[in-house]
């Protein structure tokens, strides 16, 4: 999140598209209910009405898969109608720069695609420079090639009439919902955007993000009280896992993680630190040296010095896309041979999970470290499968739960909350940190007594202490992950000794002296009492700007610091533009911020407040991305209609190497999938369900699985409330009980009536409550920039069982 | 000083956190079932001895369109229980502090609680061989803790507020005159029956959402006192009619006889 969860009872609108936040995060219901209560009003965009729309004050239905065409059509309304906040856009956005003058957007492709390896190239979509190396900016946002002109020209397409064709959405409460959010451009108004997969899991979902943000930009609602663009994470610690990299294509910190084109130190810094000639930008990623040095000194010690590239050539660097289903795709053609689970199942999470099942039997091994005997780790006796017929070799791992070990959990807000271990585990069952530790110490046995290229596990820096039974001490981890210095040093005169921890980043250096597991998390163990933990912090007190960042609760990153970007809530003097919930403000006669910690403490109008962008300015038009640098709204990749927006139907930079790969089509057309399906969650099941399914107070309460669907769908079908139903898609089928309600509804496209269904995913064979996978139907086909598979758009047919 | 709960339905988010807390507190179990009952995700269908407090699922359509509105089942601890005056043997108890509370081992299960609860709140131990009559105490050892009822404890939003019961009405009106578009202007549980501890607030009229409706303001104890307390004089006095009844007809009976016998004997 770019504000985090209290932040959400500030919000003057709270837009809810992409998420079902009451249903799945119901604590935070507790945050918009105190919005609530000070006359915010709550908008629920969802193909279904939900538990959060229930709650909100105006639901407005939209198609899975539609939301670039509905937020476009917020983007144009808001430009068409003056509701931005100009200072904001033309100040602090590239609104005013001006683009290459070979741009060009015809017939749903950008200039520069290559149809034959599906991909976007060249430099059409760059900034043109000036001489300075700086780009070109027409403040005035007249010249035709700025930003915010191609923005509306593109944006001009997604009229009401077009928009509600394409999402269903009923034109009368489109209206309404572009009139009260684009209403929080006023600078002392504040819209929040809520969003999670809903948004992301689909094969535009970057862009759907993009949309997201384009719009909160534009309204000025980004680093200010009450707004951002908000993730919630689906998972207590995800936040954590991602900041740590368990995903293959970063580093801790989200550093780049390197890639086989990157043969040396000095490549890979030149390849991913972006350099700027504005020196206004602070470009903060030009500090990528500091943060890699660093990491790799807490990774190899001593091991890591400037003769040997600080043991960069100890990385792996990968060939590309090690995504998810890439995984699987070589896991079926037998190239894995050992899987090693944590606390994952993808027997039922992932996409197509009956092609998953069936690759799981091609490993020679696999380990589950898990609370409970899931569907993956029992893969080999699913129903259905003979036991005989596997050979893989499954060791289930008893891991202890998070109230049986000590360390910290980062939410989606970034605050880290130290947690304690509140009963021991119970049998054998051990902490990761204990199991991970383990795992380490005796593989590297077996490379100290041969082995290919030992030295990346053999020289790895490894020290954590513990004890046996709980394993490592968290604390000598965390505190590792903070950094420390290697050697004495000098920082603006302050002198720190070898092995004092490092206060905060800005201390991080590229020459070794430093260590840190993790730059992101640097200053929230700056000492070596567990006192300094300032994560384990409990302060309750508000900060004076009483907007609820509480300050001394926890510790967030970076640096503690609540709101992101939030030099963009203030002027180029420093003045708030809501004083009443004013996140940082400058006061002249002392010459310091007050508020939250700023975002740079550099004096006002010095440096553009977008840090983290190598030119400072907030993005209406990214050219980073595979897809395009604006959104544009493509249909899913299984969809009952065509395109109406134009003829490309997908997203252009969708990878399709399994389909040629399989040589087999597993997509399904409207002919023969006419209903439209989404996949979601429930507040009384969690995830895969193995916790969940397996508690039986919530079996209880949702004990078996179901597809729910609209009452004209079951009549057409003659399919009654608890009748048993057949759902099918191109890649598998399930029997399921049908849960008939009138919150869905069809949808009318362009005069087409349209039938969408959904299903929860919860479920599986194992476990007190059992019933057939959603996702033995959902599409192995992602997002170009993301590889995140379409779980909540595609095609289907319905029956009675 | 009376305490109470303030259910405001306009908040409640269905999230069951009330209905699974209770399990917990109490160590109830689970009851297993195929699927849901009812507009929802309705689970278990109804309140049994295993679950004393059920979130209810509705369909509420009007002129507004479609709405999803939660509900809540459980004892509404009246101010003057119907159950309290009806148990034979003084199981079930009204405390000061506001919880019905019942003795487990002074319970006969004779069901007359149930049968004169207007909200159907005793639930009976079917399938156990010595049944007892089970129900929400409002938590009242929590209470004497000076902890709060676990349902509200959990409540992530507010719905479930726990305080006296005059602050509760006082803040539930609060809310109903703020709001007036929101609530429907009754505070549920103020007079009904004499006034119950556990009061609700609703966006849509409360009989649509399965609240026992057309309940009289009067006590039930009050109504049922009447017919309770005239069985002394009506048994008295039904004896007194039927003796006499009886004596009329044995003397006509014995007069006959005694008829006939004259008329034999002459």
């Amino acid at each position: 999140m770019t504000n985090h969860w209290i932040d959400m009872a500030n919000a003057d609108v709270i837009m809810v598209c992409g998420s079902n936040v009451v249903e799945n995060h119901p604590i935070a219901a507790k945050w918009l209910q105190r919005a609530r209560e000070k006359g915010a009003r709550i908008l629920s965009v969802d193909p279904r009405y939900t538990r959060t729309s229930s709650f909100a004050d105006l639901y407005c239905k939209m198609r899975s898969g539609t939301d670039i065409a509905l937020v476009g059509g917020m983007i144009n309304y808001a430009l068409e109608n003056g509701r931005i906040h100009h200072n904001y856009v033309v100040s602090y956005t590239n609104a005013p720069f001006i683009v290459s003058k070979n741009f060009n957007f015809h017939e749903g492709l950008f200039s520069g695609y290559d149809p034959a390896t599906r991909s976007y190239g060249g430099s059409s979509w760059a900034f043109e420079m000036d001489e300075k190396g700086i780009p070109r900016q027409d403040p005035t946002l007249q010249h035709e090639r700025c930003v915010f002109q191609l923005m509306k020209k593109h944006f001009a397409r997604y009229n009401p009439e077009t928009v509600c064709n394409v999402t269903g959405a009923p034109r009368d409460v489109f209206d309404k919902i572009c009139n009260i959010y684009t209403a929080t451009c006023e600078p002392d108004k504040a819209g929040t955007w809520l969003y999670a997969m809903g948004a992301t899991q689909s094969t535009h979902g970057t862009q759907n993000i993009r949309a997201y943000a384009i719009l909160q930009l534009l309204l000025g609602n980004i680093g200010v009280a009450g707004g951002g663009v908000n993730a919630l994470r689906g998972e207590s610690n995800v936040q954590g896992s991602t900041d740590m990299a368990l995903l293959y294509h970063i580093l801790p910190g989200y550093l780049k993680s390197p890639e086989q084109k990157d043969k040396t130190l000095e490549e890979y810094l030149k390849n991913y630190t972006p350099v700027t000639k504005d020196p206004e930008s602070a470009n903060w990623w030009g500090n990528t040296p500091k943060y890699l040095v660093s990491l790799l000194k807490a990774w190899y010690g001593d091991f890591a010095g400037p003769e040997n590239e600080f043991a960069f050539q100890y990385l792996p660097k990968r060939s590309s896309d090690c995504s998810y289903m890439s995984l699987f795709e070589s896991m079926s053609e037998g190239s894995i041979e050992g899987l090693v689970l944590f606390g994952q199942n993808p027997a039922v999470s992932g996409p197509n999970v009956g092609k998953e099942r069936e690759a799981l039997s091609r490993l020679k091994w696999m380990v589950a470290v898990d609370l409970f005997e899931t569907e993956t780790a029992a893969f080999w006796k699913r129903p259905g499968q003979d036991p005989k017929a596997v050979s893989t070799e499954v060791f289930l791992l008893p891991a202890a739960s998070s109230l049986e070990k000590e360390g910290s959990i980062t939410n989606s807000g970034r605050w880290a909350q130290w947690r304690y271990r509140a009963v021991e585990p119970p049998g054998d069952a051990r902490p990761d940190l204990w199991t991970l530790d383990s795992l380490h110490k005796a593989v590297k046995a077996e490379y100290q007594a041969g082995g290919v290229f030992p030295e990346p596990i053999t020289r790895l820096s490894w020290d954590y202490g513990g004890d046996t039974l709980m394993g490592p001490d968290v604390h000598r981890i965390a505190r590792e992950i903070n950094g420390y210095f290697t050697q004495n040093a000098e920082i603006k005169g302050k002198q720190f000794v070898r092995g004092q921890q490092v206060p905060s980043f800005a201390s991080l250096a590229d020459d070794g002296s430093t260590c840190s597991g993790n730059w992101l998390y640097c200053g929230s163990y700056p000492g070596d009492k567990k006192t300094d933990n300032r994560m384990a912090r409990r302060g309750t007190e508000d900060a004076p700007n009483h907007i609820g960042l509480y300050p001394g609760w926890a510790w967030c990153w970076p640096v503690n610091r609540r709101i992101l970007y939030n030099r963009a809530s203030v002027d180029e003097q420093g003045r708030p533009w809501n004083p009443a919930k004013y996140v940082i403000k400058w006061d002249p006669h002392l010459k310091k911020w007050a508020g939250d910690v700023p975002d740079g403490g550099w004096p006002p109008g010095i440096r553009h407040p977008f840090i983290m962008k190598p030119d400072g300015y907030g993005c209406l038009w990214a050219g980073g991305l595979k897809d395009g640098p604006l959104p544009e709204h493509y249909e899913p990749f299984e969809s009952p209609v065509n395109n109406l927006f134009s003829p490309q139907q997908n997203d252009p930079a969708v990878s399709l190497r399994y389909r040629a790969a399989t040589g087999s089509i597993p997509f399904g057309t409207p002919n023969l999938f006419p209903v439209v399906a989404t996949t979601y969650r429930m507040t009384e099941h969690w995830q895969s369900g193995a916790m969940t399914r397996n508690t039986p107070w919530l079996a209880e309460l949702v004990p078996n699985m179901f597809a729910e669907l609209g009452e004209e769908l079951a009549r057409e079908k003659g399919i009654k409330n608890g009748d048993r139903i057949i759902v099918e898609s191109a890649r598998g089928r399930v029997e399921v009980y049908a849960l008939v309600s009138p919150r869905f509804s069809p949808f009318a496209l362009s005069g087409k009536i349209v039938h969408q269904i959904g299903l929860v995913w919860h479920f599986g064979y194992e476990g007190l409550a059992t019933g057939d996978s959603a996702n033995l139907l959902t599409p192995d086909i992602g997002d170009p920039n993301t590889m995140i598979p379409e779980y909540k758009a595609f095609l289907c047919r319905v029956s009675k069982a | 000083m009376m305490k109470g709960i303030l259910a405001d339905t306009t908040r409640c988010i269905g999230c069951r956190g009330c209905q699974v807390a209770c399990k917990q507190q109490h160590d109830l179990d689970a009851q297993k079932t195929l699927f849901f009952w009812g507009d929802g995700y309705q689970n278990p269908p109804h309140r049994t001895a295993e679950t004393w407090n059920l979130v209810t699922f509705n369909d509420a359509r009007s002129e507004n369109g479609y709405e999803w509105v939660f509900g809540r089942r459980q004892c509404f601890h009246c101010m003057e229980p119907a159950c309290v005056a009806a148990c034979p043997v003084e199981a079930l108890k009204k405390t000061p502090e506001g919880p019905v509370v019942y003795d487990t081992s002074r319970c006969i299960g004779c069901r007359y609680c149930q049968i004169v609860c207007p909200f159907n709140a005793p639930r009976f131990e079917w399938n156990k061989r010595v049944p007892e009559i089970r129900k929400c105490n409002m938590c009242a050892d929590r209470m004497a803790r000076g902890e709060h009822p676990a349902c509200t404890v959990t409540c992530a939003t507010g719905a479930l507020l726990f305080g006296d019961r005059k602050a509760l009405l006082a803040e539930a009106w609060t809310r109903i005159k703020k709001d007036p578009d929101r609530y429907v202007n009754h505070i549920y549980g103020e007079n009904e029956v004499g006034g119950t501890c556990v009061l609700h607030l609703a966006k849509v009229p409360f009989e649509r959402i399965g609240y026992p409706a057309g309940l009289s303001d009067a006590p039930f104890p009050n109504q049922i006192k009447t017919a309770m307390h005239a069985i002394p004089y009506a048994m008295t006095g039904m004896a007194a009619v039927f003796g006499g009844l009886a004596w009329i007809i044995n003397r006509r009976m014995s007069a006959e006889e005694k008829d006939g016998q004259e008329e034999n004997d002459s």
